[in-house]
């Protein structure tokens, strides 16, 4: 006992784990004394872009940062979900085909039918809506998702064909890019609102200039990405 | 009112989580982080955050379950 205890302690690294906190200390102390004089800005970033929405005419706040004050963060987030959909197509990359053998229940074949058009209309509404009411793309987007999930679950036969997909994200991407590209060109700004975008106007349907328009891109790229994730998940099988 | 309901869901989630890290089963674990994704829905509705309470939900309630239980399924159980 006595041994195995002293060979526990020789194996610990006691010189890097004390150098660890040594260091953390350093950079705490640093990180206090910076903290302690920077102007009091910090704690207001938020009500300053809250002052900023209004002049966007977009009734919700969120949406009008997550698309224009941080447009080009939310063309990141949208390629990183891209790469994660191409990843998973990648590692299932056989071509057999469906492992489901059994036949779904009868009564899920049913409903199925009744509420893929409800869900559909529901992530549609709250694509459209994203800068009006809470939502917005993604959410639409994996909404729309879910249902093509539903069908695939029901469904033995059916399939998202792999060139509407390909199709709709294209042109989905490449849309974002351009009305980025326009605003570049039109406003001297990447994303540049260059619709008319007047306050009077908040709270309606056509508002916001660009916005409502790159949310409902949004929803179209993640929507495709999602189905495809799904769709490649249940259908293919990486063994044989 | 709304403070209690929060402290509870609060315990409640921190409860579900306890129990979602110490299942045997991977499946049962993916089970019960749908009702951590559900108890964090409440939690978000409550502190004003609708936005994120409906990504949330349609997410990690939804979805990312699924997605988990779909690579379960092709992993295979290994213990």
């Amino acid at each position: 006992m006595n041994r195995r205890k002293i060979s526990i302690k020789r194996e610990l690294p006691t010189a890097t784990l004390s150098g660890f906190v040594l260091s953390a200390l350093l950079i705490l102390t640093i990180l206090n004394i910076l903290l302690q004089n920077m102007p009091h800005k910090i704690e207001t970033a938020g009500d300053l872009l809250l002052k900023l929405n209004t002049t966007e005419g977009v009734a919700n706040a969120v949406t009008t940062v997550v698309v224009y004050f941080r447009g080009f963060d939310t063309l990141g987030e949208i390629s990183v979900l891209f790469i994660a959909s191409m990843g998973i197509g990648l590692m299932l990359r056989s071509n057999t085909k469906c492992n489901i053998k059994s036949e779904s229940n009868f009564m899920l074949q049913t409903a199925s039918k009744i509420l893929f058009p409800v869900i559909l209309l529901f992530g549609t509404y709250v694509m459209i809506y994203g800068h009006l009411s809470p939502g917005g793309g993604f959410q639409g987007g994996v909404i729309i998702a879910s249902g093509v999930l539903l069908l695939l679950i029901s469904d033995k036969a059916f399939e998202v064909p792999h060139s509407v997909i390909v199709a709709l994200e294209t042109f989905a991407g490449v849309s974002y890019v351009l009305i980025g590209l326009i605003g570049l060109l039109v406003l001297d700004t990447f994303l540049g609102n260059f619709l008319p975008h007047d306050i009077s106007q908040m709270g309606m349907l056509l508002s916001g200039g660009i916005i409502p328009l790159i949310y409902i891109i949004v929803g179209i790229k993640v929507g495709s990405e999602m189905s495809m994730i799904v769709q490649n998940l249940i259908k293919r099988s990486d063994d044989v | 009112m709304t403070g209690f309901i929060i402290l509870s869901t609060f315990i409640g989630l921190i409860i579900v989580s306890f129990a979602a890290i110490i299942q045997k089963k991977i499946a049962d674990s993916i089970i019960l982080f749908m009702g951590v994704g559900l108890g964090s829905v409440v939690l978000f509705y409550l502190f004003k955050a609708p936005d994120v309470a409906l990504t949330e939900a349609v997410i990690s309630a939804g979805i990312s379950s699924l997605i988990f239980l779909m690579a379960l399924k092709h992993l295979g159980e290994q213990k």
